[in-house]
């Protein structure tokens, strides 16, 4: 089954790929992986490239080619993909992974602490050996942006990236995104946490300016008088930013997105207005009621992560999530990410975008919403098969978002991972017959 | 033996003082009205929506039976599946074109808590489970039923016929459960779902222990809880003895006092009297293991076993028992009692002889697409060494589900004579891109993917100007 076809636009691009190839060849000692025959889901303007060959060096993808091109391919392992589906890898969003083994178990959680605060980052709580991660390779995910619950404040802490490796360096980015969240409340006013934010924003912007001023007028003094010299010196230790106050300055220098749960079209609307006053790197979570903004939010571009099977009143700030939100959003132009924020079962992402294209959104957009526009949205040198990328890489038996497909290979930085866990030792040690108790069939 | 005792009991009476044997010995004495319970002081007064006779065409059938058929043609009249076959030529019912379309039975979900804990979900709706004593089995769902949730035209949508509407399971007896036709009724009395047994909740592990121990009242260990239920079934023992002493009593023409009503071991008597059903929130195989002797203990049937994420473990004492599971595909990890989940789980309960496996919801989103459920089942089990069929996996969410019920002889199977209760698909059920197209129940048609006519909305969406009311 043909997942994109996008043929048009892929002639003269494997042009431009043939010189990168002549560029790689010569390359042969470094250890040079080629999944050949391959029908690549490139999630590039490359579309799709049938009987394609991916080649993968350091970890990155160093060349693609056309089935032409093929021919004359060498490296030092060649993995024949018998036409089958490579994708990039899935990028799973707003999860707690490697911050919660069990839920109820309280030991096991680290994603909320109560003293949290905009400083908060729990990716020093990352576990890569939770049991979690090799279930979810099941999935087809290589990589996820962990999101912490943090406290009693708006502020919930950094969000961060992780590979599903599960090697101790499968941290890639700390301080990824600012998580906020707003909205409806059981005590209190959403109004107040509101203006929190706006206020934080406008102090920090004030401060900046009026820094930006004063070290124009300290750079005059230095000239002048010898005798401003200590006096300088002092006011730069005093403007010197607090931790907190950094970071929401990052977020003024549109270094860092700003990435808010909220919902109600109202709570939007205000994001909205604060993305246009300060210039924000905006990401809105959850954004039930965004089909009745989607105009504002594309001609703004701000990336939207919904769930696609939210389709319930859950509150009064949901009344207006459906299955076919993905499709309407994306059809008004707001770029749309997919996720699953249930951590065990984030595995499940694929399904979720087939049932947005079972609701009218087409299948490229849907694996666009896994995995390029995750990236594009955190800035991740991933999610895509394109020459530079991350060689995160899935092969898949058939339709990635088919129930009855499973995953046949996935590669992680180039290297191949398994998707085998606990759950699989499990299900063998009940399915082995023995006349010995089940805990000696290992 | 009844005869026998009689006498015995006339002549130990004569022994006895003169005024006893007085009030007792003369069966001229004047009886008190009997007293009874009435059993069901909410009748259900659902009527099936407008019928007609309706032919589908040239479809592929699931029976639910462990039958697929092809090319098939089925009739409904009245309500009822009249004739299955091809080529079938009726002049005057609606005909609808099958072709490359699925049939199977309604899908059941045997665990549901929409209306209970509705969308939204306000604290005003917070009705699921009244947490304020480990045993509340005098507490019945259908009094916290708000049949204006959303939830259940969602779940319409996606094929659900029949439901059960479960309490929460905070308690050792949460309560009584109630199996609702998904038909849109602004009372609940018009949903239920006529002649079905009511079912009882319990709950094993964590959720009771956790819930009152922290209230540092018992239960607040796994051995609490059992001693919450043994302590619970004793007493609805005694309860049962004395009713049916009372009975036997006015039978014989005495006039025996009637024991003092109790709402409680009224729930509980009805399942030692096999009237309702135990549904049972319990994970692990070591406590499912206690239940079914808890059962045998105070001689009552265990049931069904709900979330029985570690099912597998002991597929063959389900089976041997004659214990349903109701299970999900692939949750987990939220909780320690759910930490051993296999994605194989079903698979490996049904492939027992005489097990009774069904994949259920728990979720107003999943129960949109448990047809999707099972056949995440289906596959992953197939890529481990099972070779399950549609045809198989459907029996999961039909009529094993209906036998959890107690309905399987009216529901769940698409079989002559049984409920017109079906799902018209566009296309393989097992697909992530199926959708139900039709539904019917009782051979009315409650849902059309392609007519709004027949997309019900609650009277909480109503007017409430949504993209998806066009508005």
């Amino acid at each position: 089954m043909k997942l994109i076809s996008n043929t048009s636009t892929v002639k003269p691009l494997i042009i431009a790929i043939t010189a990168v190839f002549t560029f790689v060849v010569p390359c042969t000692n470094a250890a040079t992986l080629a999944i050949t025959n391959a029908t690549i889901h490139t999630v590039t303007e490359q579309g799709t490239i049938n009987n394609g060959t991916v080649i993968i060096e350091n970890g990155k993808i160093t060349a693609i080619l056309s089935a032409k091109e093929s021919e004359a391919v060498k490296a030092d392992k060649i993995i024949d993909a018998k036409g089958k589906i490579l994708t990039p890898g899935l990028i799973s969003s707003m999860n707690q992974l490697g911050l919660v083994e069990v839920g109820a178990v309280s030991t096991t959680r680290d994603a909320a602490d109560k003293k949290a605060d905009i400083t908060f980052d729990a990716s020093l709580a990352f576990n890569p050996k939770s049991t979690v991660i090799p279930y979810s390779r099941k999935g087809g995910i290589t990589r996820s942006i962990v999101s912490p619950y943090g406290g009693e404040s708006i502020f919930k802490g950094h969000a961060f990236v992780v590979d599903l490796s599960a090697s101790f360096d499968s941290v890639i980015a700390k301080n990824s995104a600012v998580v906020v969240a707003l909205g409806a409340k059981s005590e209190g006013s959403r109004a107040l946490d509101l203006q929190i934010l706006a206020n934080k924003l406008e102090d920090a912007d004030k401060k900046l300016a009026k820094a930006k001023i004063t070290a124009e007028n300290s750079t005059t003094d230095a000239n002048g008088a010898k005798g401003t010299k200590a006096k300088k010196g002092n006011a730069k230790k005093e403007d010197e930013p607090k931790r907190d106050e950094k970071i929401i300055n990052d977020l003024l220098a549109g270094n860092t997105p700003l990435l808010v749960y909220a919902d109600r079209a109202t709570d939007l609307l205000v994001l909205i207005g604060l993305k246009k006053r300060f210039n924000l790197d905006l990401i809105i979570v959850g954004a039930a009621d965004a089909e009745l903004v989607s105009k504002q939010l594309a001609s703004e571009n701000i990336p939207v992560i919904v769930n696609a099977m939210d389709n319930l009143p859950g509150s009064f700030d949901s009344l207006h999530t459906s299955l076919t939100s993905a499709a309407n959003l994306t059809a008004a132009g707001v770029k749309v990410i997919l996720s699953v924020a249930d951590t065990h079962n984030m595995y499940q992402l694929r399904f979720s975008a087939g049932n947005a294209v079972a609701n009218g959104l087409s299948k490229e957009d849907a694996l666009a919403a896994i995995t390029a526009n995750v990236a594009d949205s955190f800035s991740l040198n991933a999610g895509r098969i394109a020459i530079g990328y991350a060689a995160d890489l899935v092969l898949w038996s058939a339709d990635p978002f088919e129930l009855s497909t499973q995953v046949e290979k996935i590669w992680i930085g180039g290297k191949e991972v398994s998707t085998t866990s606990r759950h699989d030792a499990l299900r063998d040690r009940y399915t082995t017959q023995s006349n010995m108790p089940r805990a000696y069939t290992k | 033996m009844l005869k026998q005792n009689q006498t015995n009991f006339a002549v130990k009476l004569l022994a006895i003082t003169v005024s006893l044997t007085l009030t007792a010995c003369l069966n001229s004495e004047v009886q008190d009205a009997k007293i009874s319970i009435n059993t069901n002081p909410y009748p259900s007064t659902y009527q099936p929506l407008p019928q007609q006779k309706t032919l589908i065409q040239s479809a592929t059938v699931l029976t639910g039976t462990g039958q697929r058929i092809d090319n098939a043609d089925v009739l409904f009249v009245d309500g009822k599946i009249q004739q299955i076959g091809q080529n079938l030529e009726i002049q005057d019912a609606v005909q609808i074109d099958g072709k490359g379309k699925w049939i199977t039975p309604g899908i059941i979900d045997v665990h549901s808590h929409l209306g209970v804990y509705p969308s939204p979900s306000v604290e005003s709706h917070a009705d699921g489970n009244e947490m304020t004593s480990p045993n509340t089995s005098e507490v019945w769902a259908e009094h916290s039923v708000w049949p204006q949730d959303p939830g259940f035209q969602k779940a319409r949508a996606g094929g659900i016929t029949t439901l059960q509407i479960l309490p929460g399971s905070a308690n050792l007896f949460g309560g009584r459960g109630v199996t609702l036709r998904n038909v849109p009724s602004h009372t609940t009395q018009g949903m239920k779902f006529p002649q079905a047994p009511y079912g009882l909740k319990m709950a094993c592990g964590e959720n009771p222990k956790r819930v009152y121990g922290k209230k540092n009242i018992t239960p607040s260990t796994r051995m609490g809880n059992v001693a919450g239920y043994r302590s619970a079934w004793a007493q609805a023992s005694e309860y049962k003895r004395a009713w049916d002493k009372y009975n036997a009593d006015y039978a014989l023409g005495k006039n025996p006092q009637a024991p003092k009503r109790n709402l409680t071991n009224d729930t509980l008597k009805g399942v030692l009297d096999g009237d309702i059903l135990i549904h049972n929130h319990c994970y692990k195989a070591e406590e499912m293991a206690v239940m079914i002797d808890i059962g045998k203990e105070f001689n009552y049937k265990s049931g069904t076993f709900h979330h029985g994420i570690e099912a597998y473990k002991i597929a063959d004492l389900l089976a041997a028992n004659g214990n349903c599971v109701a299970m999900w595909p692939d949750w987990w990890g939220f909780k320690m009692e759910a930490y051993d989940m296999v994605q194989e789980n079903v698979a490996i309960v049904d492939a027992i002889k005489n097990s009774c496996a069904i994949v259920h919801s728990d979720s107003g989103t999943t129960i949109q697409r448990l047809n999707q459920e099972a056949g995440k089942v289906m596959y992953r089990a197939n890529e481990n060494g099972f070779d399950l069929k549609a045809k198989d996996a459907i029996r999961w969410i039909t009529l094993n589900a209906a036998k959890a019920l107690g309905v399987d002889d009216k529901t769940g199977s698409v079989e002559l004579g049984k409920k017109a209760d079906l799902v018209l698909w566009d296309q393989n059920p097992f697909s992530v891109y199926a959708h139900a197209e039709q539904v019917f129940i009782d051979g009315a048609k409650v849902y059309d993917r392609h007519d709004k006519a027949y997309q019900a909305i609650s009277d909480f969406m109503l007017g409430q100007h949504t993209i998806e009311q066009g508005e």
